[in-house]
């Protein structure tokens, strides 16, 4: 398939951006538009009359071509999660969500439990529901079961640039799949988000490795040619991985010459 | 017709072994080889889990081309009476037998599904593993199966082409393409806990034949999360009525096609029956092969009475007893182990734990 | 004028009685970028802003998007 579709949307870029830690809305902007992205996603929070710069909805509807994904960060339970997505979709007329529950703030792992909770009632509701998960197949195909639309395996703790450090459990989770697989939180450079589409990946989520870089613009780009340079070359079939496997003595001499 | 499921005709799907199929050089085999050992050993350690099968009939009602025991052949019939079951499954468990194979033709009269059932009933409460391979059967007679303790049931598609296996299966109820196609999967939404595929090799062109496993293979492990799968490679040997495989498969293709798909699927079982000679079985076991049948017999019974033993489905190549065979194992570094579940275990999935699209 | 105590954002604040869900965002100085408002726990849609009528010790909560990953 040439586009990535997620519930009833199409996209053909496979690159998802996050909208946090920039050092300014004009700086994510850029970012975003250098991007070519088409699905970025934002956290709700309180309104702050000092820091009315900090809204980003009038922002990103100026690019054009942005479909929300608003995210639950913040919610410690699947009943605030939950809440937090209605607000969303009321907010954005965005049926996305990213269903993100942390309630440990120093390492930022996501609950399984309460993931799964939340997800079972959106879906039920209607939410094309996007859940950020530790990379856990079974999680994920429990998941898949109820019926998200992707799921979101993280590639190392959030911010921590930390790579693809879970790729293996990746891989089982895209062996299992029948929905999109995608990569999201840990990802540090554009070479992590080739891989990540060359083992199989649906999509990549970035955010940190962008915001923090020293031209977030130019990082941007540079993630988007990775991710289709990934698909590329999965799609052109990858020579198989040469064995490094040595047997000490022939395995197959019983089978005797070939004829 | 009912059209073909995506699975079976996208073979994308598939692509990942043909490269490693279509290759020819003795290195090739060598290394891919290597590539699976490796992983065997990763996955599966040294260990080789046994079992035998069991024929309790021969009677069958279908005109399968390449069968011993098709219709119009001419081998006596009989069934085993349930008295006759315990004595062979007392012969079997004298040799060590802990996990049974209970085979039968396509359904007739003599041979049905309760007296399918009954024999479950009775060697589950002799033997520690029971699995069926017998006529396609519905969801409900599967689940009834489980309550009496069966946990596997084998299913061959013969062949994945379609053209070719019409004029294989030439009437009876076997006839049905996709009815067979989809038999694994009635038997896991019945709550059997694992399936075994496999294509009779010889039948149809033996890389396409391959592809089409794989992606069976690979359809049930990612749509039934839960189930165990398995893939058998039987290959079409002489027997009676001296049907002549079209596409005869050799035994350097057959051993790159088993290293194949235990590169391609490392954690499924693999298993070899004795269809297959010594030399071979006990070459591939370990490479890739991590199951085999042992000490077989495919006579109706014949473990316990070997006199009225009658005609065979097939010849068995490798006569060994279960001692030489296992000495045989041991001798290359591998553990025989004849009981690997319990009845314990036993008992069908419930219902909300069978998942799929 | 007459005011009554809520809870805006987590802070105490004053708000003239008799205000309507829909004065909050001018209340609160958001300029005309779209909000959500949710009181004591439950959202208030856009068309339904005017007809809730706040009371003392509602918690009201203004919330945009920020960013976020």
């Amino acid at each position: 398939m040439d586009s990535l579709q997620l519930g009833s949307y199409t996209f053909s870029s496979r690159l998802i951006l996050g909208t946090g830690k920039f050092s300014s809305t004009k700086a994510m902007v850029e970012a975003i538009k250098a991007s070519g992205t088409q699905l970025v996603t934002v956290a709700l929070r309180r309104f702050n009359r000092d820091r009315m710069e900090d809204d980003l909805f009038g922002p990103l509807s100026e690019i054009g071509g942005i479909t929300l994904m608003p995210n639950t960060s913040g919610a410690a339970t699947a009943i605030e999660a939950v809440r937090a997505a209605h607000i969303s979709r009321d907010l954005s007329g965005s049926p996305f969500v990213k269903v993100e529950i942390h309630p440990n703030p120093h390492h930022l792992m996501p609950d399984p439990i309460e993931t799964w909770e939340a997800c079972r009632i959106l879906v039920r509701d209607g939410f094309i529901v996007m859940p950020y998960i530790p990379a856990d197949p079974v999680l994920a195909r429990r998941l898949e079961d109820i019926g998200c639309a992707s799921v979101m395996p993280l590639g190392s703790a959030i911010g921590s640039g930390q790579g693809l450090s879970t790729a293996e459990m990746v891989r089982i989770i895209i062996r299992d799949s029948a929905i999109p697989v995608i990569v999201d939180a840990g990802l540090r450079s554009p070479s992590e988000a080739c891989a990540s589409m060359e083992m199989g990946c649906s999509a990549v989520l970035v955010n940190s490795a962008v915001a923090v870089a020293g031209d977030p613009a130019a990082m941007a780009s540079a993630f988007a040619r990775a991710v289709e340079a990934g698909l590329q070359a999965r799609r052109a079939g990858l020579m198989p991985r040469s064995g490094m496997a040595v047997a000490t003595s022939p395995l197959t001499s019983f089978l005797g010459r070939s004829s | 017709m009912t059209s073909l499921p995506a699975w079976l005709t996208d073979e994308s799907l598939s692509a990942e072994i043909v490269p490693l199929l279509e290759r020819r050089s003795e290195e090739s085999l060598e290394q891919l080889a290597a590539e699976a050992q490796a992983i065997t050993l990763r996955r599966f350690g040294r260990i080789i889990s046994l079992y035998a099968p069991l024929y309790l009939s021969n009677f069958c009602s279908s005109g399968c081309a390449y069968c011993g025991f098709a219709s119009d052949r001419s081998s006596p019939r009989r069934k085993l009476e349930i008295d006759e079951i315990k004595k062979e499954l007392g012969a079997m468990k004298a040799i060590g037998i802990g996990d049974v194979l209970l085979l039968t033709g396509e359904r007739t009269t003599a041979v049905g599904f309760d007296y399918l059932r009954r024999a479950v009933e009775v060697a589950a409460g002799l033997m520690p593993r029971v699995a069926v391979e017998a006529f396609p059967m519905t969801v409900a007679e599967y689940r009834a199966l489980a309550e009496c303790g069966c946990t596997a049931v084998t299913i061959y598609q013969e062949t994945y082409d379609p053209e070719q296996y019409r004029k294989l299966h030439r009437w009876g109820p076997k006839k049905n393409f996709i009815e067979r196609l989809e038999t694994p999967e009635r038997a896991l939404e019945g709550g059997i806990r694992s399936v075994g595929i496999g294509a009779l090799l010889g039948l149809s062109e033996p890389v396409a034949e391959a592809g089409a496993l794989f992606r069976h293979a690979r359809h049930l492990c990612r749509t039934y999360w839960k189930a165990g799968v398995s893939v058998s490679f039987p290959r079409i040997q002489p027997q009676e009525g001296g049907y002549q495989p079209a596409f005869p498969v050799d035994d350097r293709f057959l051993a790159r096609m088993i290293c194949a798909f235990r590169v391609g699927l490392p954690d499924i079982d693999l298993v070899l029956s004795t269809r297959e000679s010594p030399l071979f079985r006990d070459g591939m076991a370990g490479l890739g092969i991590t199951r085999m049948s042992i000490a077989s017999r495919t006579t109706v019974g014949g473990y316990h009475d070997t006199d009225n033993a009658g005609s065979q489905q097939f010849e068995v190549s490798d006569n060994r007893t279960a001692e030489a065979f296992c000495q045989a194992l041991r001798t290359k570094n591998l553990e025989p182990v004849f009981k690997n579940w319990d009845s314990a275990y036993n008992g069908p999935v419930h219902k909300e734990e069978v998942t799929c699209h | 004028m007459a005011t009554i105590p809520i809870i805006l954002n987590g802070e105490r604040s004053e708000i003239p009685s008799g205000s309507s869900a829909a004065d909050i965002p001018l209340l609160a100085g958001v300029g005309n970028q779209p909000v959500a408002i949710v009181v004591n726990g439950v959202v208030v849609h856009p068309l339904d802003r005017s007809s809730l009528i706040l009371s003392e010790h509602d918690e009201v909560e203004v919330l945009v998007f920020a960013g976020g990953g």
